[in-house]
């Protein structure tokens, strides 16, 4: 089947998304042994931020868990995934629009739910899979540093990652179901992902940031007990299929 | 009584915010037949052709087509008709012939041959990539993708738009012979001549509404009956009419209708017999004329001297 530039743009996106994330990893598991022998200096470095600071005592009691769960879901994925929901959601149908291809996209006797669900799904699992995969790999990547963690707990964080990204990934899609230019939508999603970064740093706001439902401690609380956060799952999972709602809803009346 | 199988649309209508695109158009159209839908820019053809084939919901009223009732998303009437749309946009990475399959997604296997043929046919280059391709071959692509499919009923927006001579006669033989196997074509255009060669109904549409439904024998003898008179300047041509005006405005027996525009003054005769109005023509004291033409009738005339339309 021969893919439309979007598709493949976005595949490729996904893909190079995909060799990024495991970089990183490779990256954080092969320093992980000079880290842990300079945890210390580096909370006394981070004891300005008390966010941050917390976070450095979490890894220095919790030990190699704390340091992937953070570097891999909370640093990696959190950012690379985020804009690449940024990225890909927003062109998924405002992409077409821009193009002038979205009669044409829409005038094969098609449904358009059909049309609307293939093209979501396909995002979400460029956006989900890497995570999975990536996930994956640390079990052998921590191997060669003679670590080990647990593979089930570890893939449940990777459940929870992935529906934390497909939700911000939902949202963006329904706004590229709305809109006509996918510049300005990405521009602000990924605006609105680095404000909420920024502000979990700083402790008095930090319980309003986005990512306090995808932080080191969420990570380390599925880890440890092996179940998903039952409110954090309810959340994403409203949200997602909300957003496909309100998507289908708009999309069956967009004109081309 | 409906046509069980062709197009009727009753009162559709269409508003874009402020903006009342189509005001209620009602249509009846048999299998069989190839009807032209003309007017100019912005008056509604191509919303209404949209609307018919599903890509825009109608504001209120309905439609059959092909006996299935426009419903939803139009997928249903989609599956029984085909769409060639008015504007051009296709995915220029893709090549002729993969972009020709892509078109076609959701069509039955046949469909595809058939449109192979019609772009082998029409000389289209099935491994050049899209974005070589000039603005008539995209077009044609369009057509060819619309002709495939065996359904009852083909909607084609301005499909002979940006061909040459040559290629829109190819594509206006192709709508005929399609026709003649029963389907119902219905296409729009600028071009009065192309459509009055292949159509057998005529709907002009000004405004979001059918302003006249008429049959290209109508128009020929309208078109027997008007005389272009071309002058130098603009102020000529307005001397000029308003001299004819003077002389001629109310004797009905002569002419019917007298317009300006521009270089040019038109008018109906109320006559086939154009010699009577030469002589008193001849006669007028008005500025010379550069052109005189008999017997040729185009849109912008039709609208202005027949419907009375004005700002065209």
């Amino acid at each position: 089947m021969k893919l439309t530039r979007s598709v493949r743009n976005s595949i490729f996106m996904g893909i190079g998304y995909l060799f990024a994330l495991e970089l990183m990893l490779v990256a954080a598991v092969l320093f992980w042994p000079n880290f842990a022998e300079n945890t210390g200096a580096l909370k006394i470095l981070a004891s300005p931020i008390p966010v941050l600071k917390d976070m450095f005592s979490q890894l220095e009691a919790k030990g190699v868990s704390a340091y992937v769960l953070s570097q891999h879901f909370f640093k990696g994925c959190n950012v690379l995934g985020c804009a690449a929901a940024a990225l890909i959601g927003s062109a998924a149908i405002a992409g077409e629009a821009h193009r002038g291809t979205l009669e044409i996209f829409l005038l094969r006797p098609i449904s358009r739910r059909r049309l609307l669900l293939e093209r979501w799904l396909l995002g979400a699992v460029q956006i989900a899979l890497p995570v999975f995969l990536t996930t994956l790999t640390v079990p052998l990547l921590l191997a060669r540093v003679d670590e080990v963690m647990d593979f089930g707990p570890l893939m449940l964080c990777a459940v929870h990652q992935s529906l934390f990204l497909v939700a911000l990934y939902a949202i963006v899609f329904l706004l590229s179901t709305m809109g006509r230019a996918p510049l300005p939508i990405a521009f602000g999603a990924l605006v609105f992902v680095i404000f909420n970064f920024s502000i979990y740093m700083v402790k008095t706001v930090t319980h309003w940031s986005l990512f306090r439902l995808a932080d080191m401690e969420t990570f380390l609380d599925i880890y440890e007990s092996g179940a998903l956060p039952v409110t954090f799952t309810a959340i994403f999972v409203v949200v997602i299929s909300g957003c496909i709602w309100a998507s289908l809803a708009i999309f069956e009346r967009r004109v081309p | 009584m409906h046509p069980p199988n062709g197009i009727q649309a009753t009162s559709l209508v269409r508003t874009f915010g402020q903006v009342r695109a189509v005001g209620g158009i009602s249509l009846e159209i048999p299998l069989g037949t190839v009807t032209g839908i003309l007017g100019p820019n912005g008056s509604g053809k191509s919303t209404t052709l949209r609307m018919l084939c599903g890509l825009v919901r109608p504001d209120s009223g309905t439609a059959n087509i092909a006996g299935v009732r426009l419903s939803g998303d139009g997928t249903a009437v989609r599956k029984v008709s085909t769409f060639a749309p008015g504007e051009i946009a296709l995915y220029g990475e893709m090549r002729g012939g993969e972009h020709l399959a892509w078109l076609l997604r959701g069509r039955p296997p046949g469909a595809l041959a058939k449109s192979r043929a019609i772009t082998q046919k029409l000389g289209l280059p099935p491994d050049k990539k899209v974005h070589a391709y000039s603005h008539g071959m995209k077009r044609q692509l369009l057509f060819a993708a619309a002709m495939g499919p065996d359904v009852p009923v083909r909607i084609l927006d301005e499909p002979t738009e940006g061909l040459d001579p040559a290629k829109r006669q190819e594509v206006l033989d192709l709508i005929a012979s399609d026709a003649d196997e029963g389907r119902l074509i219905l296409l729009s255009s600028h071009h009065l001549s192309e459509v009055q060669a292949v159509c057998g109904r005529l709907i002009f549409f000004h405004a979001g509404k059918i302003i006249a439904d008429e049959s290209p024998a109508d128009l020929a003898t309208r078109a027997r009956r008007t005389v272009r008179i071309g002058y130098e300047t603009p102020a000529e041509a307005k001397l000029a009419c308003a001299a004819m005006e003077r002389e001629f405005g109310t004797d009905e027996r002569l002419i019917l209708s007298l317009a300006v525009n521009a270089l040019e003054v038109s008018t109906t005769l109320a006559i086939d017999d154009p010699r009577t109005f030469l002589a008193a023509f001849g006669a007028l004291e008005a500025p010379r004329p550069r052109m005189l033409a008999i017997g040729s009738l185009s849109l912008t005339d039709l609208y202005r001297t027949v419907y009375g339309v004005s700002g065209l």
